[in-house]
């Protein structure tokens, strides 16, 4: 019976690194939610693997998206480093794709700079428009 | 002796089944970002509560990760096995409207869980007796209007063996 790919269940995993001592090799943390049987409430379960990263560019803190690896590469190193899905300390916001940390965007999002002449006064135009409109509301 | 808890009706059995999500075999990673403060991720917050733990009911094997406060917009993102990513911006949408479009997207549908369900129900025959494991009942006696079990209720002579024995030798 030949496995395809995958000598591993888990062929695609998102965890966080908690390690880089190793060469070439992090330890990342992965949670999944396990449901308890009597409270029937879900809690994370933590279970680390060790990933293949050959340029060393993993950071402790990344979330990284794992990939299983066809044949295992050592004992315990059963997948590898598919990408690195949010860097620690430059977060990018995948819908806009500014920088950004926490819930505010680390650079100005509006174009207000390359605005012309001609879109300036089109504007103040519209928002005299608006300010005719909210006394009839 | 109501249940502990702000909605502990999140913690039935009832509630958990009655999610109707249900992912493509494809699909292995769901990610959701969210915020904990502001109205744009409000629908994402109350997705959060109310509607994960039953999507994961219903898909063991797929691992959900949830992200807070690490980007302003609030985002679904599924990783699935072919490599492709689909990323689902859900900022200002009620969680009604994104449990709807994720069923949409990535969800089986109706017909092929109903095609699941037939599958399943032709493996196993009704009709046979056996280990609770595998058949629906272990033994004719637990049918209303059979014969009641004996462990309970006696046989009436005629049927015991005994009896029909001694019958034959008198014979």
């Amino acid at each position: 019976m030949s496995v395809p790919r995958g000598a591993v269940h888990a062929k695609w995993i998102v965890g966080k690194v908690i390690g880089t001592k190793m060469q070439k090799t992090a330890k990342v943390r992965v949670t999944r939610l396990v449901l308890d049987p009597y409270l029937l409430k879900f809690f994370n379960k933590r279970k680390t693997y060790f990933a293949h990263d050959p340029l060393q560019q993993c950071v402790v803190g990344d979330i990284v998206l794992l990939k299983a690896l066809p044949e295992r590469r050592s004992k315990h190193v059963k997948h590898e480093l598919a990408e690195i899905v949010f860097k620690v300390g430059n977060v990018i916001d995948p819908i806009t794709g500014k920088p950004c940390a926490g819930t505010r965007f680390l650079e100005n999002l509006s174009d207000s700079e390359n605005l012309t002449e001609a879109d300036t006064t089109y504007l103040s135009e519209k928002l005299q428009e608006l300010k005719v409109c909210s006394p009839d509301k | 002796m109501p249940m502990k808890g702000r909605f502990p009706v999140r913690r039935t059995l009832q509630y958990l089944s009655q999610g109707d999500v249900v992912f493509k075999s494809s699909v292995k990673v769901m990610t959701v970002n969210y915020n904990t403060a502001g109205e744009l991720s409000e629908g994402a917050r109350k997705f959060v509560f109310f509607n994960i733990p039953q999507i994961q009911y219903k898909n063991p094997w797929v691992q959900i990760m949830l992200f807070r406060n690490m980007t302003p917009s609030p985002f679904l993102r599924f990783y699935l096995d072919s490599g492709e990513q689909v990323l689902v911006d859900v900022e200002d949408k009620t969680n009604r409207e994104i449990t709807e479009h994720v069923k949409k997207i990535l969800g089986k549908s109706k017909e092929m869980l109903e095609k699941e369900e037939r599958e399943r129900k032709k493996l196993s025959h009704p009709a046979t007796f056996g280990p609770k494991k595998y058949h629906l009942r272990e033994c004719m006696c637990e049918i209303e209007g059979q014969v009641p079990c004996p462990a309970f209720v006696p046989l009436p002579k005629e049927m015991r063996g005994k009896y029909k024995a001694a019958m034959k030798n008198e014979a």
